[in-house]
């Protein structure tokens, strides 16, 4: 239920953030498969766990506009790249896009949710997102590794 | 292995970043959203309270970096970078909460030069905390604002395991 004072136009917002958020999702999982194969076998357990969580984070996001009567959108089949994936470096560089995407999502959720259980699940998918983006940029060599604003764009 | 060939308008980059692009996220920065004048940036009084609460934590925790590398010169070049960017989410915060004044809120000291690390990691992890429970009890740009800072900060707490 909304907070008190704020109507139904709200959720409408709050539910079109959150299908944004089920696009970047859906990419992410669709983007960690591309990551995993450029791995290295013995390093893609921290791919694969990631994909896991970010499955797990669309289901709850279907589960939440299903139950709100809003048609989640489905994955698409395919997604271009935004780099070619060459190298182990590649494959994190693109990792950090998929958490980089997601994380910027989830932070435009908070902006426009009217529920607090929205804004504690967007909290919470967001703070995944930045830790395991600074995993991978790390691994991509990238320069620095946290962000002050994750999500938000520079000023 | 060879990139994957572009499915056209079904791109990446219309899907994934659409939702990362700056044009989106924008309007998040500017603290203003998509729906009319709204509810989600009336501020109550409690929100406005709460806010000035975080601009404190924040605070407290720049100090805290500051009083780390006091402790630990070698600690203090190497969290350089993390004390730019807490520093930066305190103007942040500063400039979503008219009326802050920066005040004065001591962290403490570190036990040892030994235990500056885990010391600074706690209170960058006691900040992160305490932005996210203000974070969902506001809204609009401001609860964006906080959910990225705490989410900032967390990673931040990766790095100093």
């Amino acid at each position: 239920m909304a907070d008190e004072g704020e109507g139904s136009q709200d959720l409408a917002a709050e539910n079109d953030a959150l299908g944004l958020a089920l696009a970047a999702e859906h990419a992410a999982v669709w983007g960690y498969g591309v990551v995993g194969a450029a791995l290295a076998a013995g390093d893609r357990g921290t791919a694969t766990s990631a994909e896991a969580a970010h499955r797990d984070v669309r289901d709850s996001l279907i589960r939440l506009l299903s139950q709100r009567s809003v048609e989640p959108a489905a994955a698409e089949g395919a997604y271009a790249l935004p780099f070619p994936v060459l190298s182990p470096t590649d494959a994190a560089a693109l990792a950090v896009v998929l958490e980089d995407g997601t994380a910027a999502a989830w932070v435009r959720v908070l902006d426009q949710a009217a529920e607090r259980g929205t804004r504690e699940l967007a909290v919470e998918a967001l703070t995944g997102a930045e830790v395991r983006a600074v995993g991978w940029r790390t691994t991509a060599g990238q320069n620095p590794v946290t962000r002050a604003l994750p999500g938000l764009p520079p000023q | 292995m060879s990139p994957l060939p572009s499915p056209g308008p079904r791109g990446f980059s219309r899907r994934t970043l659409l939702a990362a692009s700056a044009a989106g996220l924008a309007l998040v920065a500017a603290g203003c959203t998509s729906s009319p004048p709204d509810e989600r940036e009336r501020v109550t009084g409690e929100q406005a309270d709460q806010l000035l609460g975080q601009v404190g934590v924040q605070e407290t925790l720049v100090a805290a970096f500051t009083a780390a590398g006091a402790a630990d010169p070698a600690l203090a070049g190497e969290v350089a970078e993390l004390a730019a960017q807490a520093g930066a989410q305190l103007e942040r915060l500063r400039d979503a909460a008219p009326g802050a004044t920066p005040s004065s809120s001591s962290p403490g000291t570190p036990p040892s030069p030994a235990e500056a690390r885990p010391w600074l990691r706690a209170q960058v992890a006691a900040a992160a905390t305490s932005h996210a429970t203000a974070c969902v009890n506001q809204s609009g740009a401001r609860a964006a604002l906080l959910g990225s800072i705490s989410a900032g900060l967390r990673g931040q707490d990766g790095r100093l395991a």
